[in-house]
């Protein structure tokens, strides 16, 4: 099929045939004659032959695989890209390669109602807590109500806990257990949290990592200040949902990967062995901390 | 073609005849064009186009389009035409209506529960949404029917060894399989029981029947449920199965406490669907079938690859469909409509269910069809689980570092299991 579509191709670009005039310039030159679409038939002797690819299956550039709308906690094929981006070149050095791996899609945002059951604080029931390919941390599959949900694993959770998740902000601060989310402003100062939101509702983004926490360090008009794990402070509302605790799978910045082949299972290219100058960039900085990033959109002084 | 063309075609006839080449092309200053584009799509282009817009519909406006135009004009709205209908009905294209334009479209859902239905709380959401009262492990009355000499097949051992075997080894014609066949095993099995028929010609007062589907509707609290599909093997008989609990216990189950398991709902794992028949009740056969009352159900878990179950789930299953074919029983009986009449005579089925090497027993007793309060008479089931006929069937042995560790063969029969089958099969017999 391949062969006949490669000669049916060469045959049409071959120039001892009669070529193709389009019905467009035909009308530019004789302007008052009236065709019907070219019939291409035997008598016109003439090879159509539509485009066909010249490289392998572009399957592999699509991102089909991350369209999906519904939610699912079945695990998910993943298509590598090996560094490429849609052009085909390679954008970042040094990924390829890798044991397979099914992405599970957990949900970053922990303040996620029921259908019917809105604004109503839940309990959820921790089915499974299990090593996650994707990431550092572990994952953790919770029920509740008539739903499952893969959630990012705390430190000390285990199977048959009961994690509790509430949006409302109450006068007195909660005394809150490990895996529990709550708003930043129902929490007391000093607790150690992770998954923290930027914007109130629009899922975690920040200390998501293995054995990671971030500190809420204080709280002042209707915002929080955590300290995330680089030392870093941001400002945020005090809305934003937070879990509270240490991330799971405390100790994986302690393994040791022990030979090159372990780096290649997963996914990590060596790097090019070129020695290179390196100039004023690099080596340790000791800077001070850059201010504090604030993420709520105050009304400014200068306003009004 | 248009007598009118035909006649222009005519006269610039010199132009399209054969001759015409590539030199005569360029005469007039016209390049021929080869078409040997590929669309993006087929390229794997990614076209970053806006989404549509969305579309308001303000009632009492009529939107201006450009319809009556018939070109696009910037400022007035895309027109929306009607769907093209074909005159004639045609099977290849039927459009199925919308889900609320159905006729057993409801605004209440419904959560089915089917043959791959997992149910995450296993028994103990199966117990709640049944009302029904676990007792473990099958009684002595009910064990002791395989104990009595009269009803030992001969060489029963023998026999079921060989069963095993055909399951296991005989049947497969991959080199490691990596288990038993469980369809085999149980017809081998039932094949062995019905050996039995010549002393006792009871049992001969049965039917097999596979691919039978059941439908049960019941309502607990305010959520409606149903269970339907096909489920497994079912030994259906004469006359019904005497129960194994007296008037006095099944009063005494009123005091039992449901046991529920917050923060998980009993809907979770179910299907929820808006296209149901509330009142359907149906045991698969009609009425006027010489084998009405369903004896032993037989689940076969290894079969369908796609939906396996864990024990946990495969036991829940088991006495779901137990309920549903005992509910379907009782009401059938019943006008559709209105309360259902209490049970004279407790309607009662047995389960068995495998993966080809461990067994479940269930013996389930429909006590009352009053469902919708937590309160009240409950259901019974008996249930013995994971019971193994055996330890190991491996064609090869398991080898570790040159050494057997699980030698080839048949390991570790149990023929203990295979009397609670047949005690399974002889009740109701007498």
């Amino acid at each position: 099929m391949a062969l006949s579509c490669l000669s049916r191709a060469l045959r049409s670009l071959s120039l001892s045939q009669t070529p193709l005039l389009s019905s467009q310039t035909l009308a530019k030159v004789i302007p008052d004659v009236q065709l019907p679409l070219p019939a291409l038939s035997h008598s016109t002797n003439l090879q159509l032959c539509r485009g066909f690819l010249t490289t392998a299956s572009l399957d592999q550039n699509q991102t089909k695989w991350k369209q999906r709308d519904k939610y699912t906690i079945k695990p998910i094929g993943m298509k590598k890209t090996g560094g490429r981006d849609h052009t085909g070149k390679v954008r970042t050095h040094g990924i390829g390669g890798g044991h397979k791996q099914r992405y599970r899609w957990v949900d970053f945002q922990r303040l996620r109602f029921e259908e019917g059951k809105e604004d109503q604080a839940f309990d959820e029931k921790v089915v499974e807590v299990r090593y996650d390919p994707c990431r550092s941390a572990d994952i953790a599959l919770v029920a509740g109500g008539s739903r499952k949900r893969w959630l990012i694993a705390t430190e000390n959770m285990q199977v048959g806990d009961l994690i509790k998740t509430s949006g409302v902000i109450g006068r007195m601060a909660v005394s809150a257990n490990e895996g529990d989310s709550y708003p930043l402003g129902a929490l007391p100062v000093g607790t150690l949290v992770n998954n923290l939101e930027l914007r109130p509702g629009s899922g975690s983004v920040y200390i998501r990592a293995a054995g990671t926490s971030g500190v809420l360090l204080r709280k002042v008009n209707g915002t929080a200040i955590v300290q995330l794990p680089s030392k870093q402070q941001v400002q945020v509302a005090e809305t934003c949902m937070v879990t509270v605790g240490r991330v799971s799978n405390v100790d994986h910045n302690k393994r040791i990967i022990g030979k090159a082949g372990r780096n290649r299972w997963l996914g990590i290219r060596p790097s090019s062995g070129l020695w290179k100058r390196k100039g004023g960039w690099a080596g340790r900085k000791i800077k001070p901390l850059p201010p504090m990033k604030s993420y709520v959109n105050l009304p400014s002084i200068s306003a009004a | 073609m248009i007598p009118e063309a035909t006649q222009r075609l005519r006269s610039a006839a010199p132009l399209l005849s054969k001759a015409a080449s590539l030199n005569d092309a360029r005469l007039f200053g016209v390049q021929p064009r080869r078409h040997l584009n590929v669309s993006s799509r087929r390229a794997g282009k990614i076209n970053h186009r806006p989404p549509p817009r969305d579309r308001v519909e303000i009632p009492g406006l009529e939107a201006v389009t450009y319809a009556d135009r018939m070109h696009y004009v910037p400022g007035l709205s895309k027109p929306v035409f009607p769907r093209w209908e074909m005159g004639h009905k045609d099977p290849r294209f039927y459009r199925s209506p919308p889900h609320r334009d159905m006729a057993l479209h409801r605004d209440e859902p419904c959560y089915v529960f089917h043959q791959r239905s997992s149910i995450l709380e296993g028994v103990r959401q199966a117990l709640w949404l049944t009302k029904t009262k676990l007792t473990p492990g099958l009684p002595p009355q009910l064990l002791a029917l395989a104990e009595s000499s009269a009803n030992q097949i001969a060489d029963q051992d023998e026999r079921v060894q060989n069963a095993i075997n055909h399951a296991c080894f005989w049947e497969t014609t991959e080199a490691e399989p990596k288990e038993c066949n469980s369809s085999t095993l149980v017809h081998n099995l039932l094949q062995l029981c019905s050996s039995l028929q010549a002393g006792r010609p009871a049992l001969g007062r049965r039917m097999l029947a596979e691919k039978y589907s059941v439908t049960a509707s019941w309502s607990r609290g305010e959520d409606l449920f149903q269970v339907r599909g096909q489920n497994g093997l079912l030994l259906s008989s004469a006359w019904p199965l005497p129960p194994l609990a007296d008037r006095q216990e099944v009063e005494e189950t009123a005091n039992h406490e449901l046991e529920t398991f917050y923060p998980v709902a009993p809907t979770i794992d179910l299907q929820t669907t808006h296209l149901y028949n509330p009142s359907e009740n149906a045991t698969g056969f009609r009425n006027d079938y010489p084998y009405p009352h369903a004896h032993t159900l037989y689940f076969l878990d290894g079969v369908d690859r796609r939906c396996r179950l864990r024990p946990p789930q495969l036991r829940a299953k088991m006495i779901m469909f137990c309920f549903a074919n005992a509910l379907a029983r009782a009401r059938g009986h019943a006008p559709p409509e209105g309360p259902a009449p209490p049970l004279e005579r407790p309607v009662c089925v047995q389960a068995v269910g495998t993966d080809g090497q461990t067994f479940q027993f269930v013996f389930f007793q429909l006590n009352t069809t009053e469902l919708t309060n937590h309160s009240g008479v409950k259901n019974q089931v008996w249930l013995e689980e994971d019971v193994p006929l055996y330890d190991s069937a491996r064609l090869r042995p398991l080898m570790r570092r040159k050494e057997v560790m699980v030698p080839a063969g048949l390991i570790g029969y149990r023929p203990e299991t295979f009397r609670k089958f047949l005690s399974l099969y002889l009740h109701g017999a007498q």
